[in-house]
């Protein structure tokens, strides 16, 4: 928000104006409300304690992240480049596997992965887009340019956060909304519709669609049920659905009805217990062969995973330029593979300046912040990597950019990062927002909605000289 | 058209925010009655105990205890915050289904309901407490009503509402009336129309002859005041006939069970009932509201899928 020296740049000018005007009484009886009013919605996630099972909002900022409308147009065209790369990646891995004959991408990397699906190989998939939702997770560095850390290809979360931000930050501050131009992400749950309806057998007009969830006791479960509302389609659970003669129908009221694309919130794993996890209940058994026999849409297809694994993250920009011919518009953070010798000897010598992670681990598991731990701590996690070097990567530890939040009714700044969406199905949308995720704690990193993390609203301008796109 | 779990889960958000509503007004009643001399309140606590289902007097030690159980009780499952609990579980599950005017004012029910303070704000003043719950489902109701689509799910919702209404009707009726227990005296009489909602619209019908011969009357037969059970049974006759599309499956049909549970008590009169005792016909709602509800499930929800392939 404030530019070296204390100015406060130019995107921020009216907002700062409005935040003087308010108080810090004013905004703290604000976020009251703001919060008050996520409870009543529901807009909350469960926390299952030995007691009593609680309901918790996640912490919401009034303040708006703004990002100009030039910085946002190469956010954009970074994304557009990252995602279409990315699904010729996944087409070419569970096709030809020309990427791997030509030894871009280590082939053990990806036919060893857990997350590799061989059920997927050879099948034809609309537009090749197997990631129909992504939810990329940027940073911005201290050079001030935007990285990608993670791309989220699997189910991801967080779009009904973005849109409840905006919801509130408009009311908030309504007069600057209007003059700052900010660009409407209202449209997401039609496009994602549209997008979902694009995967579907053309021959077939006006396909159902559901949104898949594993119950009303998923953390997500109110993102599931939002969408569902606002696209108009049923929410389903693997109960309510059954497969006939490779089809897939839901049970109704009035029989059984055919379903055809499944926007689904599970993971791979328990979407069919027959092709995946035997174990799994929360499935639907013949799922995956109706989706074999071109039955039935699963969006995003399953198998996406190996292309977020945290090792082949590191080859993405080699991706980019393998099927693109281009250069990666966004970089990825500086990422060694221990898999390689040395590398391993780099990241054993550094150990005190990295962060370390377990390639398929996620949510902070299996991981070492090399400058936070202890010396006899580093000493051990050696060990562990000498062992097992290909299940590790490490990192420079990253700090993160800061934005202003309102905490104990002051302002002040915490770290941030950034969550955008994109649709890719007949052609790629990204949304013109953001979820920006909040680090609470002064000085934390830990942006994480499961580990105290909170979100806010993020406004991206209209172009200057351009007209705002239709609300 | 809609999914068979959400059907279900909308029929039984109406059941548990109807028992909701009328445990709540049990509860205020017995309460209330505490004010008049003691046998009065006896009397209260016993219909009301025996209405909930099961109950009696001796199991708590004084009528505030049993009304507090009624009330704010979480490990009873038929207490008033239960009932919320239940109903705002089962909207919860069809979260988008339910207009979101509809959904925030049962949330908001729920979190004062169940909340750290409600322990505080029921001891501080029971009667309004449970006056604020009983304005608060009518709230819900009526914003279900006005923001919700009459359609499919509107109407499996309502039909709960109905067979629940029908059958805790009948069951209070049954504790006030039933066998040798009944009662003549005045402030009983009250306290029984008063747990039906029913003491005004009876006196507009009856003037304050207040007896139970009439009391029975308007709450089996009358055919316009909404708690009585012959209204009920015609409205899940409606609904049921209207989600049904007119078809009849069988004998074990919901339509047709409906109807017949209509038609027995649009022909009965209270005559009739006098000479042979309600008993009878109250057990026969009760038993007939089961079988609705069994026929519902199994025609609507559980069906073998064999069955219903589309053709």
């Amino acid at each position: 928000m404030f530019a070296p020296g204390g100015a406060t740049r130019d995107h921020y000018q009216l907002l700062d104006q409005d935040i003087r005007a308010l108080g810090t009484q004013a905004l703290a009886d604000r976020q009251t409300t703001l919060e008050r009013s996520f409870l009543l919605q529901g807009i909350t996630f469960t926390v299952y304690g030995a007691a009593s099972t609680t309901e918790r909002i996640i912490p919401t900022d009034l303040f708006p992240r703004i990002i100009p409308a030039a910085e946002w147009k190469h956010i954009e065209a970074g994304l557009t480049q990252r995602i279409t790369a990315i699904n010729l990646f996944l087409a070419d891995i569970y096709g030809e596997q020309r990427i791997l004959a030509d030894g871009i991408v280590p082939r053990d990397l990806i036919l060893g992965s857990p997350s590799y699906r061989r059920q997927m190989r050879h099948l034809y998939v609309p537009h090749e887009a197997r990631v129909n939702v992504c939810g990329s997770d940027l940073i911005r560095g201290p050079d001030g340019a935007f990285y990608v850390l993670e791309d989220n290809l699997r189910v991801p979360s967080g779009v009904s956060y973005m849109l409840a931000n905006r919801d509130a930050a408009r009311r908030t501050f309504p007069s600057t909304f209007r003059e700052a131009r900010v660009r409407p992400v209202e449209r997401y749950p039609d496009l994602l519709l549209a997008t979902l309806r694009s995967m579907a057998d053309d021959t077939r007009p006006n396909p159902q669609v559901v949104v898949l969830t594993p119950g009303v006791y998923n953390s997500a479960y109110y993102e599931h049920a939002y969408l569902a509302r606002l696209m108009g389609v049923p929410l389903v659970e693997g109960r309510d659905l059954t497969i006939h003669d490779n089809r897939v129908y839901m049970r109704t009221t009035q029989g059984l009805r055919r379903v055809e694309v499944i926007y689904r919130r599970v993971d791979d794993d328990f979407t069919d217990p027959l092709a995946f996890r035997r174990d799994s209940s929360l499935g639907v058994a013949g799922l995956f062969n109706a989706y074999r026999a071109g039955q039935v849409m699963i969006c995003n297809a399953p198998g996406t995973g190996v292309a977020d694994d945290k090792a082949v993250y590191a080859f993405v920009p080699a991706i980019i330029r393998y099927y693109l011919d281009e250069e990666a518009i966004l970089p990825n953070v500086e990422t060694y593979l221990c898999r390689e010798p040395a590398q391993l000897a780099y990241v054993l010598a550094n150990l005190d300046k990295l962060v370390v992670k377990a390639v398929g681990a996620s949510g902070g598991y299996g991981m070492l912040v090399g400058p936070h731990a202890t010396a006899a701590k580093r000493l051990e996690f050696a060990e562990v990597l000498k062992a097992d070097p290909a299940n590790y990567i490490a990192q420079p530890t990253i700090q993160l950019s800061t934005a202003p939040c309102l905490a104990n009714g002051r302002i002040e700044s915490r770290h941030v990062d950034l969550r955008p969406f994109i649709l890719c199905g007949d052609k790629i949308v990204v949304t013109p927002g953001a979820l920006t995720r909040v680090a609470l704690e002064r000085g934390s990193l830990v942006v994480n909605s499961s580990q105290g993390g909170g979100s806010k609203d993020t406004w991206v301008l209209a172009d200057p000289r351009a007209e705002v796109d239709g609300a | 058209m809609m999914l068979a779990r959400v059907a279900d889960s909308l029929y039984w958000l109406g059941r548990y925010a109807e028992r909701a509503e009328h445990v709540a007004r049990l509860a205020g009643v017995m309460l209330n009655a505490m004010l008049d001399q003691t046998d009065a309140a006896d009397e209260a606590a016993r219909i009301a105990l025996a209405a909930v289902g099961g109950r009696s007097a001796a199991d708590f030690g004084e009528v505030l205890e049993a009304a507090s159980t009624l009330s704010i009780d979480r490990d009873d499952p038929a207490s008033v915050v239960s009932c919320l609990a239940s109903a705002r579980e089962n909207a919860r599950q069809v979260r988008e289904q339910i207009t979101t005017e509809s959904w925030e004012q049962l949330n908001l029910l729920y979190l004062r309901t169940t909340g750290a303070d409600a322990e505080n704000a029921f001891s501080a003043d029971a009667p309004e407490f449970l006056r604020r719950i009983i304005a608060d489902l009518h709230q819900f109701k009526g914003a279900a009503d006005a923001t919700m689509s009459h359609g499919e799910g509107w109407r499996f919702m309502l039909a709960g509402v109905y067979v629940e209404r029908a059958q805790l009707i009948a069951r209070l009726l049954s504790a006030g009336f039933g066998g040798e227990t009944g009662s003549d005296d005045h402030v009983a009489l009250v306290n029984l129309l008063r747990m039906a909602c029913a003491l005004e619209p009876y006196l507009r019908a009856y003037t304050a002859d207040i007896n139970a011969r009439s009391i029975l009357e308007f709450l089996m037969f009358d055919e316009e005041f909404p708690r009585s059970i012959r209204f009920a049974t015609e409205r899940v006759q409606e609904h049921v006939a209207r989600f049904s599309d007119g078809r009849e499956r069988g004998r074990n049909d919901p339509l047709r069970l409906a109807g017949s549970l209509n038609a027995r008590l649009a022909y009965a009169d209270i005559d009739a009932v006098e000479s042979g005792g309600a008993d009878e016909l109250l057990a026969g709602v009760e038993a007939g509201c089961e079988a609705i509800n069994t026929a519902i499930f199994e025609t609507f929800v559980s069906y073998p899928l064999e069955e219903r392939l589309p053709t």
